[in-house]
């Protein structure tokens, strides 16, 4: 029999019940007893009057979003735990929310949703009009089918730096997933840790509630790692609240000033005083959690930033606009090996035609420069020799 | 309920009430700015937070619900702390300049800063560069002020329904705006003003803000345009709803004539109608006609007010629409009141000016009617040469003696026999006497009047009618509706003529004129002409009618001091329509010149209410004669609002009009009534929207 008939063969509150009994929790960013959290939602919707329901959703602060790949794997299966879920409540709405621009992901779990009558919403979840709704992550709920499948294991799914999600025993170290070895800093979920103190932690210990691990060393550069991750958080933020949006504009703008060489002392404590207050001046993950990234690089990593502001260095060789890649065009030869490596997308070109690097959106990483057989690339933090505006055929362009 | 303390002061609240609410109701301010009392609390822009015994942290106070034994405090180290941060950040999307916003003053952000004081120079400013959308009606948005307090969206989605306004999010900016950046028309907006009313800065603006009104009046303006201040939003509403009764008695609070001025009101209230703004104005006229053509009488009737009998005696002389109206007031407030008629019926220029195929006779007598039924003793074929004489007899006298002497024009031939002047022609036509008029009629001037006059003429049957007047065809003063109608029915309209002069040897021949080039005003308000030359020409006829204005047919005999245009001197238009002779008031277009329907009737009230309190009443002749409306806020979506168009009368063909006094306007069908009223923008629903409570509220309560 499937989760959800073995589920119906119980009372409502006989589901409740089990629920409790088998322990499980809220996975990601609120710690709960699930139960709890049901339970709680069927009051709030008596107290407001408003209409029971389920909502599967990834946290609103989760930006890497690794964790849809257990959507992905068996939409079926997640539905089934909203299914689960609404029926414990005794309630009929239930939906399921998919980020606004992944379209992929909602057409390959609509056959799923359509059959277990849930709505997919893309965007993400909006508190304030979801009240007398529980509000599970995806995770949660395929965590609920399987219990009532009796598959049920607890885990933490991890990804490590960028490898596909996998699912790892609760007592396993981070040490045992992820080679630390030359190791500046780790961010494991939403915070930064240094690697002496994550190595000895287990992967629940480490709080990894979106399911990123990510490894970062002499070469990368912490300010500008945080400054990506708040850049994306502002991105995803719907910007109704005032600390969320204003807040995490500062934080970014701080962070942007820092790797460009504008950076300014005072930074450290604004920085910490609107990260701090963010944590609890806004109703949702977005703005609760999405400071703790530069609250954790300040905390941990303060040399590096006292580096960029003070002594205008970035110690991992990535910061200040001054340092640009680019291309000699009288050595390119246009094959196109520089393009095939860069992880950023930003080299144009085609074939026997002199390739060029989009400075906006390069991060000087260095990958081409190692891999272009011409030695044609080059970082400078000199003056720029005259560069083509356009493609240009091999050997046509004059300086 | 519950017991609650605010700053140790102890409040008995009703449970679960939000607590902001309860400060705020109590004389215990707490700063906030996405709160408003008429939506749902968002807590968003953290102004209103607050510490709670026994918990961590702050909490913000517009969620609070009020539980027995909270006990709050609304000033504390933190809360400071944290309000000026929060108000500081929502500042650096803000422009910096105060004085150069048309919400300076009255802005609620400003005061905000004013009373919290948050830190300066500390953090990254910006211009959002939003650019301010001046494109649609009504309504201007300037989203660089913008601090998204998300007021406007609630108003719009929670509390009317609508669904217009909505968070959007362009790169990594925030604002509120329609789908696409669609214009407010094209996304159903249905232009009511709450965006408007609950934005606390200069974001959501009225394009149109007339200071110098009241902001009642700034906001229905065609109930303040009306002279008579009719409910006009209140009746319409009743009409779309199929509540004639409700709506004809609405109606009668204000005005004892609604079937008359349902068929020839003058309508100014349209040319105020924020409606116009959108597409076209509504028919405000023409719903009305519809509720009072479909009153049963059985809302108002018997409902309004009687005083007992005073023992003072008054009398009207004149019985006009002022007359009439002035009477049936005095009436009601307990008077003896007799009307005298030189005329055989009452009615005024109602009866014996605009012609019967405008307004039909019955609807002048029937209402006259209800008048008489009051208690008014009406005396018809009376004319009173000495009103100072009827102070013997009464407390007091009114006069309303309209303007039944026509203007004749100083100018050549002026006196040839075939020279006719307005007021006598439909006077005369009206009463079906001789008008003395031939076959080709000129008649000189372009307001109502002449068009009544040149139709009149048209359906006594004239063979040829020429209409010309100074004024060019876009000035003139005439409904640009009676124009078109003339012309459909054969009438020659010549604007931007002068009148040379009238030609023939004693006996009309025609009249020449010559083109005007140019008519405007000096500083004096002199009219300064110029002529087009050589443009002199010559229009045949037998007739000419002078249709340039009218006077009060009285002269200094009659004991009264008169003025400019033969009108009698009040001492005040409005406020004292007390004559030179103590005991006689005088009112209506005696007093004015000839105006209009309902501002004769708004005189007449005026005068009711000054006489009713020289005779030793309180001057209050208000009445409540409709039942209170309840008003649905919640309008909710209308696709296509915008464009809805007006809805016309059914009017017959020229040719079956034009030859008989028959009434040719059968106003709106049955059909189409409920949607010509569902156009109205309901403006009046915004003044349900609760005003925002300011600091300044408080601190004036506390130096009180």
């Amino acid at each position: 029999m499937s989760a959800i008939e073995n589920a119906k063969q119980m009372s409502k509150e006989e589901v409740v019940e089990k629920i409790a009994a088998l322990d499980l929790m809220e996975y990601g960013l609120c710690h709960e007893k699930l139960s709890d959290r049901l339970n709680a939602a069927v009051t709030e919707a008596q107290e407001e009057g408003k209409e029971l329901g389920v909502v599967a959703a990834l946290n609103n602060a989760d930006t890497d979003k690794v964790l849809l790949e257990v959507l992905k794997a068996d939409p079926a299966k997640v539905m089934e735990g909203i299914a689960i879920a609404a029926y414990a409540m005794g309630a009929e709405k239930m939906s399921i929310q998919i980020p606004e621009e992944d379209t992929k992901t909602a057409e390959a779990v609509k056959e799923a949703a359509d059959a277990a009558g849930v709505e997919i919403v893309m965007s993400i979840v909006d508190i304030r009009a979801n009240k007398g709704s529980a509000i599970l992550h995806i995770v949660t709920a395929a965590n609920l089918a399987d219990a009532f499948a009796d598959k049920y294991e607890a885990g933490v799914y991890v990804s490590v730096n960028g490898e596909p999600v996998k699912k790892a025993a609760c007592d396993t170290k981070v040490s045992d997933v992820a080679d630390l070895s030359g190791a500046k800093a780790v961010l494991a979920g939403y915070n930064y840790y240094t690697p002496e103190t994550i190595a000895d932690m287990t992967v629940a210990e480490a709080n990894i509630d979106n399911g990123v691990l990510k490894v970062l060393g002499e070469k990368d550069c912490i300010v500008s790692e945080t400054e990506k991750k708040v850049t994306a958080s502002r991105r995803q933020s719907c910007g109704k609240c005032v600390f969320c949006r204003e807040g995490l504009l500062q934080l970014q703008a701080m962070q942007k000033d820092m790797t460009d060489g504008k950076g300014k002392e005072d930074y450290m404590a604004i920085t910490k005083e609107i990260g701090e207050a963010m944590r609890f001046s806004t109703p949702c993950t977005m703005g609760q959690t999405s400071s703790e990234i530069a609250l954790s690089a300040i905390d941990l990593f303060e040399s590096e930033y006292v580096a960029h502001y003070k002594k205008k260095e970035c110690p991992a060789g990535v910061c200040f606009s001054s340092e640009t890649v680019y291309i000699d065009p009288k050595l390119c030869t246009g094959c196109g090996d520089c393009m095939d490596v860069c992880p950023k997308d930003c080299i144009e070109g085609k074939a026997k035609f002199i390739h060029m690097i989009d400075d906006f959106d390069c991060d000087r990483c260095g990958k081409c420069i190692e891999e272009c057989p011409e030695n044609a690339i080059i970082k400078t933090s000199g003056k720029l020799p005259k560069l083509p505006n356009r493609l240009t055929k091999v050997g046509r362009f004059k300086r | 309920m519950a017991v609650i303390t605010i700053d140790g002061t102890r409040l008995e609240v009703p449970d679960n009430k939000n607590v902001l609410d309860c400060a705020l109701e109590n004389g215990i301010y707490i700063p906030h700015l996405c709160h408003h009392k008429d939506l749902s609390p968002l807590g968003s822009c953290r102004m209103c937070v607050v510490e709670v015994e026994g918990q961590e942290g702050v909490t913000t106070s517009c969620t609070l619900k009020a539980k027995d034994g909270l006990v709050i405090k609304t000033k504390t180290p933190e809360v400071d702390r944290l309000r000026m941060l929060a108000l500081e950040l929502l500042l650096t999307g803000h422009p910096a300049e105060c004085t150069g916003c048309p919400k300076y003053g009255n802005c609620e952000l400003q005061m905000m800063i004013q009373y919290i004081g948050p830190k300066t120079g500390r953090l990254k400013m910006r211009t959002k560069g939003f650019k301010a959308v001046e494109e649609n009606p009504l309504i201007l948005h300037d989203m660089n002020r913008c601090v998204l307090c998300g007021r406007c969206v609630r108003a719009c989605n929670e509390l009317r329904g609508v669904k217009v306004l909505q968070y959007q999010k362009k790169d990594m900016e925030t604002y509120v705006g329609t789908l696409h950046g669609k214009l407010l028309k094209d996304a159903d907006c249905r232009f009511c003003g709450a965006c408007a009313e609950v934005c606390p800065t200069g974001t959501i603006r009225d394009k149109i803000i007339d200071s110098e009104v009241k902001r009642e009046d700034a906001v229905v303006p065609c109930r303040h345009a009306c002279p008579a201040h009719t409910d006009i939003p209140r009746y319409i509403r009743h009409v779309k709803n199929g509540e004639y009764d409700e709506a004809a008695a609405v109606i009668r609070e204000k005005v004892p004539f609604p079937k008359a001025l349902g068929y020839i009101c003058t309508h100014v209230c349209e040319l105020d109608c924020k409606r116009k703004e959108v597409s076209e104005a509504m028919s405000i006229r023409d719903i009305k006609r519809y509720a009072a053509d479909h009153d049963t009488g059985s809302v108002w009737k018997g409902k309004g007010k009687q005083l007992a009998d005073t023992g003072k005696k008054v009398c009207v002389v004149g019985g006009g629409p002022a007359g009439l109206t002035a009477a049936y007031y005095l009436r009601k407030q307990g008077h003896d009141v007799t009307l005298k008629e030189a005329l055989p019926t009452v009615g005024g220029m109602m009866a014996y000016g605009i012609p019967s195929y405008r307004l039909p006779r019955e609807i002048i007598a029937d209402e006259a009617k209800v008048i008489e039924e009051q208690g008014v003793k009406i005396e018809v074929n009376t004319k009173v040469e000495k009103p100072a004489e009827l102070l013997n007899e009464y407390d007091a006298v009114l006069m309303t003696i309209g303007g039944h002497a026509g203007v004749r024009l100083p100018m050549e031939g002026n006196d040839y026999e075939g020279v006719i002047l307005n007021a006598d022609f439909l006077r005369n036509a009206s009463m079906g006497k001789e008008t003395g008029m031939g076959k080709r009629i000129i008649v000189l001037g372009g307001g109502n009047v002449a068009f009544d006059c040149a139709r009149t003429a048209k359906r006594l049957g004239a063979e040829e009618i020429h209409l010309a007047c100074l004024e060019a065809r876009e000035v003139m003063t005439a409904d640009d509706e009676e124009i078109e109608q003339a012309k459909e029915e054969g009438i020659f309209v010549h604007p931007a003529q002068t009148f040379e002069r009238i030609t023939g040897d004693g006996k009309v021949t025609g009249v020449d004129f010559m083109n005007v080039k140019s008519f405007t005003f000096d500083e004096n308000r002199r009219a300064i002409i110029e002529k087009e030359e050589g443009s002199e020409h010559h229009i045949d006829g037998d007739t000419v009618i002078f249709a340039v204005g009218q006077r009060p047919d009285i002269t200094e005999d009659a004991g009264l001091t008169l003025g400019r245009g033969n009108s009698i001197t009040v001492k005040d238009m409005n406020a004292d329509k007390a004559t030179s002779v103590d005991g006689i008031f005088a009112a209506g277009d005696a007093i004015y010149g000839t105006k209009s329907v309902i501002m004769a009737i708004e005189s007449g009230r005026e005068a009711a209410i000054q006489m009713d309190k020289y005779l030793g009443g309180d001057g209050d002749i208000s009445e409540v004669l409709a039942p209170v409306q309840e008003l649905n806020p919640y309008i909710g979506e209308c696709p296509g609002f915008g464009y809805l168009e007006k809805k016309h009368t059914q009017v017959d063909a020229p040719e079956s009009r034009s030859n008989n006094f028959e009434l040719f306007d059968h106003g709106i069908c049955d059909s189409d009534i409920c949607a010509e009223a569902g156009r109205c923008l309901q403006c009046d629903l915004r003044l349900q929207i609760a005003r925002p409570t300011t600091w300044g509220d408080f601190s004036e309560n506390k130096e009180a």
